[in-house]
């Protein structure tokens, strides 16, 4: 995101021709007109900066790996699952916990707008929101893995899951192996996001060595 | 609507771009946008971001869909006029307001996991197992209906519950709640022949959007 706008579109103001101004500017009318509260405005900004992020995920993934009651919670009801972490608020609505195993492999999308669970995984990265995920993930899932870095054999049943209505979703990776004896925080740390929105695996910890 | 938006299926959109490590925020303008949203509770931007222009939506990055549409939603409701976009200063005359979200509500929000499955208990017209086909309808305004699910028949795996018919948000100030259905697609009936025999997709389908195949 290095290039700027400024010489496009001057009739039409909504526009950011420089987005960091107007943006700054609409944010002092709202604070000018009362009606947003620039404290109110630090707690959110905070949060989904610092507090929201696929750090939570993860721990509700190794959790799921280590305890298989909570595993069934899980799949049953993952909005109620992720409560249990205190993980809620907007976008966790109806989550939805698709589990890999070595015959399927869900992958998460959203060809309308973005939809992706914020409370545990953040904001999407840019390229979940490109208009070539969006668009190509519906109708050659395999090849935009591929390009992705992950081929899956072709027994391997793909399912996508294009996430814009009333659910939001989480891919429940498959556990690695060789991770028998560590600990549900240790494996925690091995989680990715991309793991979870199903771009990736969750890589076997090298031997040897530490994270 | 048949809009730019509704991507599902196209081809020539450019690259994915991806980043193992991408962040979620590039730019800090962007989380102060997206702050503003929330903290002024307009609702969901999705129709506003819809009705920018095809060629305008592709040039934007998705937060700036986001400002062009939070700006056009607090412009047409007039809880801003475009004078005060345009100068970033209040209009001297206008009264100032109390906001809404304060610190406390802020974090109450955002601990707090909105419930929008709706406690009715309305008649589902299907059931799971039923074989089902996306209608063949082409709405004008904002729809959860994706085209490529249009004309193609699946089987409903799960009735989510009742949920009101975003469709209904821009036409109507009345709620029109019905069943949503978790509908099984395979990826032949969805792209053809060329499509891997063993895939699959799964989407979230209200019952307008469907009938019996």
């Amino acid at each position: 995101m290095s290039q700027h706008h400024a010489d496009h579109a001057p009739d039409q103001t909504e526009v950011p021709s420089e987005p960091a101004l107007r943006v700054k500017a609409l944010e002092s009318l709202l604070v000018e007109k009362g009606l947003v509260d620039p404290a109110a405005l630090d707690v959110l900004v905070e949060t989904y900066e610092h507090r929201v992020g696929p750090r939570n995920g993860a721990q509700v993934v190794a959790r799921a790996w280590v305890d298989p009651a909570y595993k069934q919670r899980l799949l049953a009801d993952g909005t109620a699952a992720i409560a249990e972490f205190g993980f809620a608020g907007s976008q966790g609505e109806k989550l939805t916990v698709v589990e890999n195993t070595p015959a399927v492999h869900n992958v998460i999308v959203c060809t309308l707008c973005s939809c992706y669970p914020w409370p545990v995984l953040g904001l999407p990265p840019t390229w979940y929101k490109s208009s070539a995920y969006r668009s190509r993930t519906v109708m050659d899932p395999r090849g935009v893995l591929r390009e992705l870095g992950l081929a899956l054999p072709d027994d391997v049943e793909v399912r996508v899951w294009d996430s814009n209505a009333a659910s939001r979703y989480l891919v429940l990776p498959e556990r690695p192996p060789g991770t028998e004896s560590m600990s549900e925080a240790d494996l925690a740390l091995l989680v990715t996001r991309d793991a979870m929105i199903g771009v990736a695996k969750v890589a076997a910890p090298r031997v040897g060595g530490g994270a | 609507m048949n809009g730019i938006h509704d991507m599902g299926g196209m081809h020539g959109l450019g690259e994915i771009g991806y980043h193992e490590h991408a962040p979620g925020f590039h730019e800090a303008w962007e989380v102060r946008v997206f702050a503003l949203v929330q903290a002024m509770q307009l609702g969901g931007l999705r129709p506003d971001i819809e009705r920018i222009p095809a060629a305008e939506y592709l040039r934007m990055g998705y937060y700036e869909r986001w400002y062009t549409a939070f700006v056009t939603r607090l412009i047409e409701r007039g809880i801003v006029t475009r004078a005060e976009v345009e100068r970033g200063h209040a209009d001297p005359a206008a009264v100032k307001a109390t906001p809404v979200v304060t610190p406390v509500v802020a974090r109450e929000l955002l601990f707090r996991t909105p419930q929008t499955e709706q406690d009715l208990a309305l008649t589902p017209r299907f059931r799971v197992g039923d074989r089902v086909r996306g209608r063949n309808i082409h709405p004008i305004t904002h729809t959860r209906m994706p085209r490529y699910t249009r004309g193609k028949t699946g089987v409903v795996e799960r009735d989510r519950g009742v949920f009101d018919l975003p469709d209904r948000e821009r036409v109507s100030a009345e709620p029109t709640p019905q069943h949503v259905y978790l509908i099984h697609f395979t990826a032949h009936e969805l792209w053809g022949e060329a499509a891997s025999a063993h895939d699959a997709l799964y989407i979230d389908m209200w019952e307008d959007y469907l009938e019996t195949a």
